[in-house]
């Protein structure tokens, strides 16, 4: 099956969008699905809430939706809105982390004095998440290092950092 | 009208084994885990639950034979059975009295149980008698990691296991040790040790967790912080406290044998008088004396009675296993009548 977007590519990722209460499924090859992607972090950081509707502008103008998304986001998937979370305490579904992303950091971090998980992951995940874990000690120790004026010690962590940056 | 009896013995975690069993009655490890697109409790209808329940119920085949549970769904289970569920503390409240399909698991020795659709989808716990936290979590480490393989949970790079409530994110590990503390109590310091458990982000609760107070001088002491710490922090961090509190115990406990012997040796005679003698105990009433009872154990002041007994009359005197082992509701008085019996039976068995 062909991408739907560029008709070009094989279909790699299948998502599904929500909004207005209305469910629509897109076929997307790699490079379309990581072109949305990047625009939806961009959109996510500048309106706080962002449905496939932008990623493919006016073609699906049915998926509009007539909620102010800015004064009130919304989860595409469960319906739940931030203002209801925030008076119940709970989330609707797993999806709300990301699409309240940019609000919870605060609430997470009054709560448990930070908002970056440094337990332990599913298999699927295992590998990035140790990475992360070891390039977040690396940057402390640089800094103690660079602090310290231990310069050859701080080239040598910063090619270990490099090179597990290039793994990523 | 009730299906079965409970159980003739305690769950594993009342065994009165295990280290430091006098003051640390049980070490509790609980992680929580939900299915990514499916909504959670607050949002979820039947389907939702019964699509959960099954996921569970499929994944819990694939680990047989290395790990046999009984599975039960709460909506099969009549009002008393489920309360011995919660008394078990298998179940917590929460799953008990809530709707739809329900699932709980648990093994022979109920050290292990796992819930189907609390507050989270899934919310697994293993529970050992003493102080054991690491080799509880060792248990768990195993079991979530052969889960992790059938499942698929919801996770996400920044914040770590998704859970419905934000208090349970990130590591979604709730640490907890159930200790009985009489001599803090008595002698009024147990609010220094709420205080500094406190400041160090420990939660100090009663004996059903979440939203219960302390009855007869036992609390659970569990973190609140599941965010930003590992998993072995999180445990650190409980065993980092735990035994100031269990030192402070013991000496208050001496001190109360050598300044006040007579007072205190009374005070836990007439406990086990009114035990082994009354007609009609409350439950409230009975978990007063059975804690001064206990402490008399731990003492050497009580002849042949040991721990396990003890905890014993507690499991056995709640109101859910009273009515069970009648197989009917009983009425307050009926109970309060039964209770009598049942501790007093326990008693004379030495």
């Amino acid at each position: 099956m062909l991408c739907e977007k560029c008709q070009q590519n094989e279909v790699a990722v299948h998502l599904t969008d929500i909004a207005a209460g209305i469910k629509k499924k897109y076929q997307l090859c790699k490079e379309c699905a990581a072109a949305g992607g990047v625009s939806i972090h961009a959109q996510l950081k500048k309106h706080k809430k962002f449905t496939l509707t932008e990623f493919y502008g006016a073609s699906h103008p049915e998926s509009r939706s007539d909620q102010d998304p800015i004064a009130d986001p919304t989860c595409s998937e469960c319906g739940m809105r931030y203002s209801l979370f925030r008076k119940e305490g709970k989330f609707g579904c797993s999806h709300d982390y990301q699409e309240f992303r940019s609000d919870l950091d605060d609430l997470l971090e009054k709560f448990h004095a930070s908002s970056q998980h440094r337990g332990r992951a599913p298999g699927r995940f295992r590998q990035q998440v140790s990475r992360q874990i070891q390039l977040d000690q690396l940057r402390d120790e640089l800094t103690q290092a660079v602090t310290n004026e231990q310069f050859e010690e701080a080239a040598k962590i910063r090619d270990q950092m490099r090179l597990l940056e290039s793994h990523s | 009208m009730s299906s079965e009896s409970p159980k003739p013995f305690v769950g594993e975690w009342l065994a009165g084994e295990g280290k430091d069993p006098d003051l640390v009655i049980s070490s509790r490890v609980r992680l929580a885990r939900n299915l990514p697109g499916i909504p959670f409790s607050t949002l979820a209808d039947d389907s939702h639950r019964k699509q959960v329940a099954d996921l569970i119920g499929s994944a819990l085949e694939e680990l047989r034979p290395d790990l046999q549970l009984n599975s039960k769904n709460l909506d099969d289970l009549d009002s008393i059975d489920r309360q011995v569920l919660v008394e078990r503390h298998l179940v917590s409240r929460e799953l008990a009295l809530g709707s739809g399909p329900r699932i709980v698991s648990y093994d022979d020795s109920e050290a292990i149980s796992l819930m189907g659709n609390e507050e989270d989808h899934l919310r697994i716990q293993v529970v050992n008698s003493g102080y054991c936290l690491d080799e509880a979590w060792q248990q768990m480490d195993q079991l979530e990691r052969s889960l992790d393989g059938q499942l698929q949970f919801a996770f996400d790079q920044q914040y770590g296991y998704l859970t419905a409530c934000p208090t349970n994110t990130g590591t979604g590990l709730r640490v907890s040790v159930m200790l009985h503390l009489p001599a803090l109590v008595i002698t009024g310091q147990i609010e220094e040790v709420t205080r500094a458990a406190t400041k160090i982000h420990l939660a100090v609760r009663g004996l059903f967790g979440e939203g219960t107070e302390a009855q007869g001088d036992f609390f659970q002491i569990s973190n609140q912080r599941t965010l930003g710490l590992s998993e072995q922090e999180i445990l650190s961090d409980i065993a980092s406290v735990l035994p100031k509190i269990l030192s402070y115990e013991r000496k208050l406990r001496e001190e109360l044998l050598e300044s006040k012997r007579d007072w205190i040796e009374d005070r836990i005679g007439r406990s086990f008088g009114i035990l082994s003698h009354a007609k009609l105990i409350t439950s409230q009433e009975g978990l007063e004396h059975l804690s001064l009872v206990r402490l008399g154990v731990c003492m050497g002041l009580l002849g042949n009675l040991t721990l396990e007994q003890v905890n014993r009359m507690f499991l056995f005197s709640q109101p859910g296993h009273l009515q069970a082992n009648e197989g009917r509701k009983m009425s307050s008085d009926e109970r309060d009548n039964k209770r009598a019996e049942v501790l007093a039976g326990i008693l004379q068995e030495n």
